[in-house]
């Protein structure tokens, strides 16, 4: 136990060192107390029923579950790749600590980070509590546990993930990965498949309740989220608590299983080629393999841009057999969300099935581009490779531009795995056809500015981890923060503010293209794609000139 | 050294940071085929002098040229003209070494045909065929460094520099890179290679460059640089007999420095001198010892210690750094005063 407080001692200072932390701590109180001023009563009438407070509250409910999932995840997933690429692991393993002191040691000093920050909610709460309406142990303090169990969940899944990577990059990336998956994505099956009573369907009901969403939904006796209007009748929130107990339990056996010498000595692979192996085993590699993995490769093409293949090669995901298998995979999303369009459309329309696929589209874009895209200099620079780039003939736009189609051309693929969604919908409605074009253009801007903001960033910073969390902070800012200032369209935003702040954000504009409840009053095309036109180009300039810079003699 | 002849020349180059003097006038010039050793204490400014010379870094004054080429102004020439291994290796993830090769390769514009041949010989050259389709970041510091050699070679450049090529290798791993050193430079390339392994860098340069605290304390053939920066020198004197060696030793005492060192080897038959003493004054001695009818049968210089020049250059720096400090610091206290 003495060796657990030494370890927590260690990390928590370590990270109240931190001028990262300060920052985020005070992101979190000014942002907070930012959603306590929006919301104040601002008639003289004064509300003795606390139906005001009640809504503060539940505001800043869903924002301190947002904070949670998005700051969380960035310092478990990290903790023990730093560890390992340091070599101080080796120290703490050849300690007298036990595996199960150092996980605790880890954990619970990462729960104490997140006991801070949830404090740092502290004055915006209390001046929600003074609003009435609200009881301290009923709702706040059951919050802030729900809140702390969410966050022991998330941390869990952050140093499971890190036992799993190599480097801090690619853990903060899987973290943030396995949390969407977890909390976001789970209700996407329900809504494409609402209502339904076939064993798919109730799979899909049971899933959703995997997130904590719906739990603090009913906490706030909200309902559901996707129950098409209707309420829930189970007991999610006592099933969300058993899930995140069992989870936490075998998350952390499985982890302090993990956490031994073998993190450390991993196996270095010996290079098997087929080239080398006997005939019998190149024919029938052949035959299994439509692109053989292991086959030595023929060299990049002379016309080729060759950072542009080098990115390939070097992504966890992107040799060809890689690709081949993401498109295969792309087809079967792209044929369920076929099937979700044709079913729903009598139910809700075919806007809502439409609306629908954007949101997953860009989920899936904001998701996935940072890891594409943020390491695209900072990763160069972290490695020392930057400096062998430099040395190169190589010119400033050739290095851009094999880096940003290897980015693109990815993205694309993924664009194209939805298309036939769009396809049924054109078919039962053909008069939405330009509208869909619109939708197109809208998800195509939305990828340029997601990639060239990560790209961007990656220019700024010398770690690749840093990189990530930025990107995906602004993507966030983007596309989240903008949605955030529609939801409050009524009050305390103005039509005009609210519609000038969906400018800004691509997915809006889709959503308005598609007609989509609550953005047909809006007039965000062609004016968002002006803006968000105008956004990348000026973010190019920003990048070109940034890696001009890095490129040329210091 | 005729200028003519030389692939590396830099002339008075200087850089700073700010109020940091991180090279200071050096100046240097290097023929085609030589190996030079580039040493100096951490911090001395070696680094910044290939980081310039590979065009990766821009002086504060002076210039540095590679086979005529000026490492700012003709950057595109210099870049094909030199092949650079920085300290850190610089990999990629889930590359091969072929692939790895094969992208270093295009990256210098060779054509895909014969890039194929160029990685299959810089390979061979580097002894590192057998490791072709292993992933690069899984190979050990040792093999990295062969395969850091390799990429540096890929585009057949002029000159090759090394930056502490022999850093972390093992006994065995250092002999083979030794090897192939010696062989690049039979080639015909020219090499820089700095290293703080001083008895590495002594068996294969032809030529050495000690930096300390920015500045060039010494340049030339290893004999040269010991003679140079070593305050003392040892004079061997060996005899036909040992009889009365003690009683020589006594006689040679009060013709050198007070504080000279004189000791006897009666196994060896030999009187060693560790001596400021100059040239005219040796030839005196021996003078002396001929007259008086010893019979010398060897009088010699021992050749000086790469590493004791090296403290020495190192002592002279930090004399210099402790100087200019405490200048500035009593200057700031006279301010203050006045």
């Amino acid at each position: 136990m003495i060796g657990c407080l030494v370890i927590i001692e260690r990390e928590l200072l370590a990270l109240l060192r931190s001028s990262k932390t300060l920052a985020i701590f005070l992101t979190v109180s000014v942002a907070f107390s930012g959603i306590v001023l929006l919301k104040w009563p601002s008639s003289a009438i004064v509300d003795l029923n606390g139906a005001k407070g009640r809504e503060v509250f539940q505001w800043l409910t869903y924002a301190m579950l947002a904070a949670a999932i998005l700051i969380v995840p960035v310092f478990p997933s990290t903790a023990l790749v730093t560890e390992v690429r340091r070599h101080t692991l080796e120290l703490l393993l050849n300690s007298p600590l036990s595996r199960t002191s150092i996980y605790l040691g880890k954990a619970l000093a990462m729960l104490g980070f997140v006991v801070l920050l949830l404090f740092a909610t502290l004055p915006a709460l209390a001046s929600c509590f003074l609003m009435g309406g609200l009881s301290f142990t009923d709702d706040i303090l059951k919050l802030y546990m729900f809140l702390l169990l969410v966050s022991a969940q998330l941390v869990v899944v952050g140093l499971l993930v890190g036992t799993y990577c190599r480097s801090t990059e690619s853990a903060l990336r899987w973290s943030y990965g396995v949390t969407f998956a977890m909390t976001i994505v789970p209700f996407f099956p329900d809504a494409l498949f609402p209502g339904g009573t076939s064993p798919i369907a109730k799979a899909f009901q049971w899933l959703k309740l995997i997130s904590p969403i719906p739990s603090l939904m009913q906490m706030l006796n909200k309902g559901s989220v996707g129950g098409s209007g209707l309420m829930e009748t189970r007991d999610v929130v006592s099933w969300y608590i058993g899930f995140a107990v069992c989870f936490i339990l075998i998350g952390s056996v499985v982890c302090i299983l993990r956490l031994s010498h073998s993190l450390l000595d991993r196996s270095r692979s010996q290079g098997f080629i087929t080239d080398d192996q006997s005939q019998w085993v190149q024919a029938s590699r052949r035959v299994l393999y439509l692109v053989d993995p292991q086959r030595r490769s023929a060299g990049i093409p002379t016309l080729v841009n060759p950072l542009m293949v080098k990115e390939f090669q070097c992504r966890q995901f992107g040799r060809m057999h890689w690709l081949l298998r993401l498109v295969a995979g792309c087809a079967v999303l792209s044929l369920v969300l076929t099937l979700a369009s044709a079913q729903g459309t009598e139910a809700r329309g075919v806007e809502y099935t439409g609306a629908l696929i954007i949101v997953l589209q860009v989920a899936l874009i904001v998701l996935l581009t940072p890891g594409l895209a943020s390491g695209m200099i900072a990763g160069e620079r972290e490695g020392g490779s930057w400096d062998l780039l430099r040395v190169t003939p190589l010119t400033t736009g050739q290095i851009l531009r094999g880096k940003l189609i290897s980015v693109l051309l990815t993205l694309a693929l993924l664009l194209c795995a939805t298309l036939p969604g769009y396809a049924v919908i054109m078919l039962i409605k053909p008069t939405l056809q330009q509208q869909v074009v619109q939708v197109l253009v809208c998800l195509v801007l939305a990828a340029l500015l997601s990639m060239l903001v990560s790209a961007t960033v990656s220019s700024f910073f010398r770690s690749t981890a840093v990189a990530t969390a930025v990107s995906y902070a602004v993507l966030v800012a983007i596309f989240g923060g903008t949605m955030l200032i529609w939801m409050n369209r009524e009050s305390p935003f103005g039509f005009d503010f609210v519609q000038n702040a969906l400018r800004l954000n691509p997915m809006a504009a889709a959503l308005n293209a598609m007609q989509a409840d609550g953005f047909q009053s809006y007039d965000l095309i062609p004016s968002g794609w002006w803006i968000t036109g105008i956004t990348c180009t000026v973010l190019l300039a920003v990048l070109y000139a940034q890696v001009l810079r890095l490129t040329r003699p210091d | 050294m005729s200028s003519q002849d030389a692939v590396v020349e830099i002339h008075e180059l200087s850089k700073h940071y700010g109020e940091f003097i991180a090279l200071d006038n050096l100046s240097l010039t290097l023929n085609r085929g030589s190996i030079l050793g580039f040493i100096g204490p951490n911090g001395a400014g070696k680094t910044t002098t290939i980081r310039i010379l590979v065009g990766l870094s821009r002086p504060t004054s002076g210039y540095a040229k590679i086979g005529g080429a000026d490492c700012v102004r003709d950057l595109a020439k210099v870049r094909r003209l030199v092949g650079y291994m920085p300290d850190k290796f610089g990999s990629y993830d889930n590359m091969r070494v072929r692939e790895y090769l094969d992208f270093f390769g295009a990256a210098f514009g060779i054509a895909r045909k014969e890039r194929r041949k160029r990685v299959a010989e810089v390979l061979e050259l580097t002894n590192a065929v057998w490791m072709q389709d292993r992933y690069v970041e899984s190979l050990s510091h040792g093999m990295q460094q062969r395969i850091g050699i390799a990429r540096t070679l890929l585009h057949n450049p002029e000159v090759l520099i090394l930056d502490e090529p022999a850093n972390g290798l093992d006994p065995e791993a250092r002999i083979e890179m030794r090897t192939i050193l010696l062989r690049l430079a039979a080639e015909g390339r020219t090499l820089i290679v700095t290293s703080h392994i001083l008895p590495e860098l002594s068996r294969i340069c032809d030529r050495i460059a000690i930096v300390a605290g920015g500045k060039l304390r010494a340049v030339g053939t290893l004999q040269e640089v010991t003679r140079e920066l070593s305050q003392r020198r040892t004079i061997e004197i060996q005899f036909l007999t040992s009889t009365g060696l003690a009683d020589v030793a006594s006689r040679i005492r009060p013709t050198l420095e007070a504080d000279a060192e004189v000791t006897v080897s009666e196994a060896e038959a030999t009187i060693r001198c560790r001596t400021s003493a100059n040239d005219q004054k040796m030839a005196a001695l021996l003078n002396q010892l001929v007259t008086a009818g010893d019979r010398v049968s060897q009088f010699r210089e021992v050749a000086g210690d790469l590493e004791e020049a090296f403290v020495s250059a190192a002592r002279v720096a930090e004399a210099e750094r402790t100087e200019r400090e405490s200048g500035a610091a009593s200057s700031a206290k006279a301010e203050v005063a006045r």
